[in-house]
């Protein structure tokens, strides 16, 4: 790409990501948008956060199958299964929502039943395993991926809602039922309102409202937002249950709207976080850094000059801007190397929380 | 249905009577007085009943009112309403499967019931799976009885109340105010009973004439009340706006059972129309002939 090119394509992408004064663009009505950058280059699959999220807030009543939080291996199915291909969503100008499609309740996998009370009071001598026919469910595929031996590929998606800045979920409800609060743009269901039509959960192209079959609403991840208003454990601020229980610490959490914090500097500033399918259009406040992957080697196991995770599937993953976003990575990280001076692998590799999670920032009532 | 359209049709076509002398004149009149007098004075039959009335036929005591296979409501006459797809603002809005809906209204002297049955071969009884939707049916009333709010859920200033059954998870009372705008009243008063038989969902819905609250339409046994009726087909995913409705009838509750003041009135422009047009045509006549 040319630099003419280059620079036409930044200043384009800015008219996106920042009003001509500089200001971040945030939904209408809205005060401040929390935001989440996560580095998908440090994720272990693990599955902390999900356990997180789910002792925090979908043990029971109807929300067994839900994971609010969910990690995913890509290429993969995800969850629920084939959810890329449910629909939901905006069309090209943005302005009337694409129809999407329920999953159907396989798709995301049953809650089993294990025989936990075998094993454990009974003194059965089983394997540990669900009850039922299990042969579905959440990162089902966990690290298969694509690509051939000796050069295959995979690496895993954390998954939360988006708390997107312009949500077909809000859209699609017609009670206003869902929707996106004033203070930090947090969406939420009101359970009141909700008389469980599932729009949302159509409407969603992230699928990232679940239906509750037994209260009859839909329900979906609140950002911990007890957490983030004090409510956390000692009374104090803390980040959402999936950031801070992460053993790699991969989550930065804070506001878009933070010019001195980290989120605003990775998606704004140097453009390396970077939204998931912004082809949907919802325009998600869930940032990601592009995962790296050693390059290929050949059948004797000699390095090639070769990217291992395809250029193009990541750009269908992250959109065209994902080209870019490597770059910058690439020269950011071999100027660390030389020993120089980079603020953006200083904020990447921090180990710091206070760097990391900037939630009080706006307490002043600004 | 349209009784009151067709007697005005029917006094058009003394046009093309010829021949009439000043005798048959004076009989005309009579007759077209008389048929004023008598639309005033009888109540108008069955066949007759008027377009979008559903007659409520008063009962003694409630008897078995309440079950929608009750034999009390052997007497009570059905009104077809045919219904049709809102074309609401939701995915789906304008594919609907319920064409019409059979309404029957009964009364005792405390309670208002309304039996709906509607065609469709399988009930859906269940909402506890993501794609699983219920049958569902609704009755539409006026806030403030006397007036005909906006059919879609009326509007800020003119509310509707609803009596909402479905059959997962049974009846509510709710307050609407505008599409989107349903509120459930708490303690519904509302009762059904349901069943679905052969290849029919039938559904009594009961309440109190009176009121015990504010929002909740207080019906009186003296006036007529609007109604509105709509049905959810749960195998279609029908839901929300997606749902087949029918216009504005009324419950003629009022004093001239089965006729109302609106029928009255056609009647009598009816019989006036019958006079005016003998007159014309039978001094046509006489100067045709140089009377
Ligand atoms: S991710 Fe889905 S549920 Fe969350 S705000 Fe965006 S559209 Fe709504
Ligand atoms: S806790 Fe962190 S490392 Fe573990 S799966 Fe979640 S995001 Fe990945």
């Amino acid at each position: 790409m040319s630099k003419t090119t280059d620079d036409a394509v930044r200043q384009a992408d800015d008219a996106v990501r920042q009003t001509d004064d500089g200001d971040v663009p945030l939904a209408e009505g809205v005060d401040h948008q929390v935001a989440m950058v996560m580095d998908l280059n440090k994720c272990i699959g693990c599955q902390t956060c999900t356990i997180a999220c789910k002792t925090n807030w979908t043990e029971s009543g109807g929300r067994e199958y839900m994971y609010w939080n969910n990690v995913e291996t890509k290429p993969g199915a995800g969850y629920p299964r084939d959810w890329e291909e449910m629909g939901g969503g905006w069309d090209e100008d943005g302005e009337s929502r694409t129809p999407g499609e329920l999953p159907d309740e396989e798709d995301y996998g049953r809650a089993w039943e294990f025989n936990h009370e075998a094993i454990m009071y009974e003194g059965s001598d089983e394997p540990l395993r669900p009850m039922e026919n299990a042969d579905w469910g959440p990162n089902w595929d966990e690290d298969e991926g694509a690509g051939e031996y000796p050069n295959s590929y995979y690496f895993y998606l954390p998954r939360i809602c988006n708390h997107c800045t312009h949500p077909s979920c809000v859209e699609a409800c017609p009670r206003s039922a869902i929707y996106k609060r004033e203070e930090d743009g947090i969406v939420l269901v009101d359970q009141d309102r909700c008389r469980g039509y599932r729009y949302c959960v159509e409407g969603c192209p992230y699928k990232k409202v679940f239906y509750n079959a037994q209260t009859k609403t839909s329900e979906k991840c609140i950002f911990c937002y007890p957490r983030i208003e004090g409510e956390g454990p000692e009374g104090e601020v803390r980040p959402p249950s999936c950031a801070e229980d992460c053993p790699p610490q991969l989550r930065h959490v804070g506001f878009l709207d933070d010019e001195e914090g980290p989120i605003h500097k990775l998606v704004n500033e140097y453009e390396v976080a970077l939204r998931l399918h912004p082809e949907y259009r919802t325009e998600p406040n869930v940032y990601y850094i592009p995962p790296y992957a050693p390059p290929q080697t050949s059948e004797s196991g000699e390095t090639v000059d070769a990217e291992r995770i395809p250029r193009n599937y990541l750009e269908e993953l992250f959109g065209p801007e994902v080209e870019s976003a490597l770059n910058t990575i690439t020269r950011e990280r071999e100027k660390a190397e030389r020993g120089e001076e980079s603020e953006l692998m200083d904020i990447l590799s921090t180990v710091n929380n206070d760097d990391q999670y900037r939630l009080e920032v706006f307490d002043d009532g600004s | 249905m349209m009784a009151a359209d067709d007697a005005g049709i029917g006094g058009d076509e003394s046009d093309d009577d010829s021949g009439i002398g000043s005798r048959e004149l004076a009989v005309a009149a009579a007759l077209a007085l008389a048929v004023v007098a008598a639309t005033a004075a009888f109540p108008a039959v069955a066949d007759a009943r008027a377009a979008y009335e559903i007659p409520v036929e008063r009962q003694s005591s409630a008897g078995d009112l309440a079950e929608p296979t009750g034999d009390a409501w052997t007497s009570v006459e059905t009104v077809d309403v045919p219904m049709s797809s809102t074309g609401a603002a939701v995915p789906g809005g304008a594919e609907t499967t319920v064409e019409s809906v059979r309404v029957e209204a009964a009364r005792t002297d405390e309670r208002l019931y309304l039996r709906l049955s509607w065609s469709d071969p399988a009930a859906n009884a269940s909402t506890d799976s993501l794609r699983s939707f219920a049958d569902a049916a609704a009755v539409q009333l006026p806030v403030s009885a006397e007036s005909q709010p906006p059919i879609a859920m009326g509007s800020t200033d003119n509310r509707v109340n609803v009596w909402y059954w479905n059959a997962a998870d049974g009846t509510e009372s709710l307050l609407a105010g505008g599409a989107g705008s349903t509120t459930r009243v708490p303690e519904s008063a509302v009762e059904t009973r349901a069943t679905h038989t052969g290849d029919r969902w039938t559904v009594v819905f009961s309440r109190s004439l009176a009121s015990d609250r504010a929002n909740v339409t207080d019906v009186d046994p003296d006036q007529d009340v609007n109604a509105a009726f709509a049905v959810w087909e749960g195998a279609n995913e029908e839901r929300s706006g997606q749902k087949a409705a029918s216009e504005w009838y009324y419950l003629s509750l009022g004093p001239n059972e089965g006729g109302t003041i609106y029928e009255t009135v056609l009647w009598a422009l009816a019989g006036i129309a019958v006079v005016f047009t003998t007159l014309v045509t039978v001094e046509g006549v006489r100067r045709t002939r140089g009377e």
